[in-house]
């Protein structure tokens, strides 16, 4: 298998089934997903519940086996153990053995990644201040709260200073303020250098986390790039309502700007890309005419997420994998989605 | 690796020895001890050995269930509160993580016998009854049989429910103690097709009546070493293909 130094985790073809009950029905649940994350970004793996994004955690951490395709991280099969020293992992409502107190548990996670005898107190002391669980160190666990309990998580994540980190719901249980400080920690942890992966299906949190996502639906990878690709300025459409604008002024902003025009007399509407705004206000304001408004058309990361679910609905069950598109066409559709809804308002 | 596997052995004792379940099942057996005394007061003849007799059974019955309970939950439990998501995640092999949880249980059983084995020698000691190393060897032995139980217990909880595992575990227990007499019944057998079923089963089932010197112990007879290697070499052999099985069977699971 071809690997670039810079990808961190490479999923290819990943095909699962699950045989539900004893008969040899077997219920596909990935249909052969590919992606890659890069080193020292925060990658959001988005989806409905039930799309398979467990699942496919699951296979990265070797909770299970794939039926079909491969998967590596950090160049090393998944299937093996050793590379796992540099990897951390925090399970969707994480539960540890609550016996223990929050620092035996940190040490006994530590001892189990090898974090060497002579740094592991000093090593557990500094996660549970980063986490804020140096008052309840040595509380036992079943007296913790949900909150607690994530954070520490997240400590035993980071327990043995790994370069790769897996989040299956981060936020999951969170107030706003625990989510907001677990926010702070995974930007810190890209600002050290280190590469997160994060399952979620909390929008807001990935827009104003993640470098790139992949959205998957019913088991199939529907998009998947950088959050810029369609909310840069390039891309993104304005809408421009004129009025008393001269005819060839308007055949000017549609033919040299690739302006859409809708609406006939003394108003009519333009839609355009934002680059071409000011040049086409220049134009228009030059002729004489009135701007009524300039509307910059906002393409949401969640108008884009229900357009793939909706995409993936029309697909499945049954019909064969579509091809997976950038996030520039989705895009495309979404927008094509906000501008239906706006004019059935 | 050994690290690792001391780690997860540690600290499934630590688990153990904080669970009221194993303190209930050690309160009863050692009760069971004490009824021996009682018992005894029932005989004008023998009632040292009848004491001791009543010990020790009371003594093998309840490690082997202390190693059912405790034991066959163990590593259900890991996956049903999911703790096994994050230890898997680690550096961490399912072999040495099954591996780490069959050393501890099998150091908490060794634990709790020595507990009870106090408790018989003092119970012993107060009623005048004789000690020897022959009872120290009927320990050691019970222990070794411990070895196989929770080897046992260990591999029907590595892939199914704590039920059945228990089930299946008080069955092999309980087979394991007839397998003798279930290849002298193909011997005896008219049906020629009935004993190389019956002898079948034997090689299958473990002999657990090779650990059971009880009598030899309360009589105060000889025991020979060679018996006492034979079955130390047995339970380790038994067990150690019982783990194989086991780290197969678990290394192919899904936990979904």
């Amino acid at each position: 298998m071809a690997s670039d130094a810079s990808e961190v985790v490479r999923v290819e073809e990943v095909v699962k089934d699950f045989r539900p009950g004893f008969g040899l029905r077997v219920k596909r649940v990935l249909h052969g997903i590919s992606f890659q994350v890069r080193r020292g970004e925060i990658f959001g793996f988005v989806g409905p519940n039930g799309a398979g994004k467990t699942t496919t955690l699951k296979i990265l951490m070797g909770l299970i086996q794939s039926t079909g395709g491969s998967a590596s991280i950090l160049g090393s099969d998944v299937r093996e153990t050793d590379f796992r020293k540099h990897v951390g992992f925090l399970p969707e409502n994480p539960y540890f053995y609550d016996f223990l107190t929050g620092r035996e548990i940190l040490r006994f996670y530590a001892k189990l990644s090898g974090v060497p005898a002579e740094s592991r107190e000093e090593r557990v002391d500094t996660l549970l201040d980063w986490v804020g669980l140096s008052h309840a160190a040595d509380a036992r666990l079943r007296t913790y709260s949900k909150g607690m309990l994530q954070r520490t998580g997240i400590a035993q994540a980071l327990v043995h200073d790994p370069d790769v980190i897996f989040l299956d719901e981060p936020m999951s249980g969170l107030d706003p303020i625990g989510r907001m400080e677990i926010r702070n920690l995974i930007l810190r942890l890209r600002g050290e250098g280190k590469t997160v992966f994060m399952n979620t299906h909390i929008l807001s949190d990935v827009e104003m986390l993640c470098d790139r996502v992949a959205v998957i639906v019913h088991g199939r990878i529907r998009y998947e790039g950088r959050i810029e690709e369609f909310v840069n300025d390039e891309g993104r459409m304005s809408e421009l309502v004129v009025s008393g604008v001269a005819p060839e002024v308007a055949q000017r902003i549609e033919e040299q700007m690739g302006g859409e025009l809708r609406g006939h007399g003394e108003r009519i509407a333009i839609r355009l890309r934002e680059k071409h705004v000011g040049e086409a206000l220049q134009l228009v304001l030059g002729a004489g005419a009135d701007v009524v408004s300039v509307t910059p058309e906002r393409v949401t990361l969640e108008e884009i997420f229900l357009n793939a679910v909706e995409e993936g609905e029309k697909d499945s069950p049954g019909s064969g994998a579509r091809p997976v598109r950038s996030l520039h066409d989705a895009a495309g559709a979404a927008a094509g989605i906000s501008r239906t809804a706006e004019g059935g308002r | 690796m050994i690290v690792r596997v001391f780690t997860i052995a540690q600290n499934t004792v630590r688990e153990a020895i904080r669970n009221k379940l194993l303190y209930t099942l050690l309160f009863f057996a050692i009760a069971l001890i004490g009824t021996g005394v009682l018992i005894s007061t029932l005989s004008y003849v023998e009632s040292e050995r009848i004491l001791q007799d009543v010990g020790l059974a009371a003594i093998r019955l309840m490690s082997v269930g202390i190693a059912v309970f405790v034991g066959v939950g163990l590593i259900h439990g890991e996956v049903e509160r999911r703790t096994i998501y994050t230890i898997l995640s680690k550096p961490v092999s399912r072999v040495e993580f099954l591996v780490g949880k069959y050393f501890g249980l099998v150091f908490t059983t060794w634990l709790m016998l020595g507990v009870m084995a106090i408790a018989f020698a003092v119970v012993s000691l107060g009623y005048g009854a004789p000690l020897d190393g022959g009872h120290g060897v009927c320990f050691f032995l019970v222990g070794m049989e411990l070895v196989v139980i929770v080897a046992a217990a260990t591999l029907f909880s590595s892939f199914t429910t704590p039920m059945l595992a228990s089930l299946f575990t008080v069955g092999v227990y309980l087979l394991g103690h007839l397998s003798r007499d279930l290849r002298l019944l193909g011997e005896q057998a008219k049906s020629e097709s009935v004993k190389p079923v019956a002898d079948f089963l034997f090689q299958l089932l473990p002999d657990l009546e090779s650990f059971n010197v009880t009598i030899e112990a309360v009589h105060q007879l000889p025991i020979p070493a060679a018996e006492v290697g034979w079955a130390t070499l047995y339970g380790l052999g038994y067990a150690t293909v019982l783990l194989i099985l086991a780290s197969y069977l678990f290394s192919r699971r899904d936990f979904r």
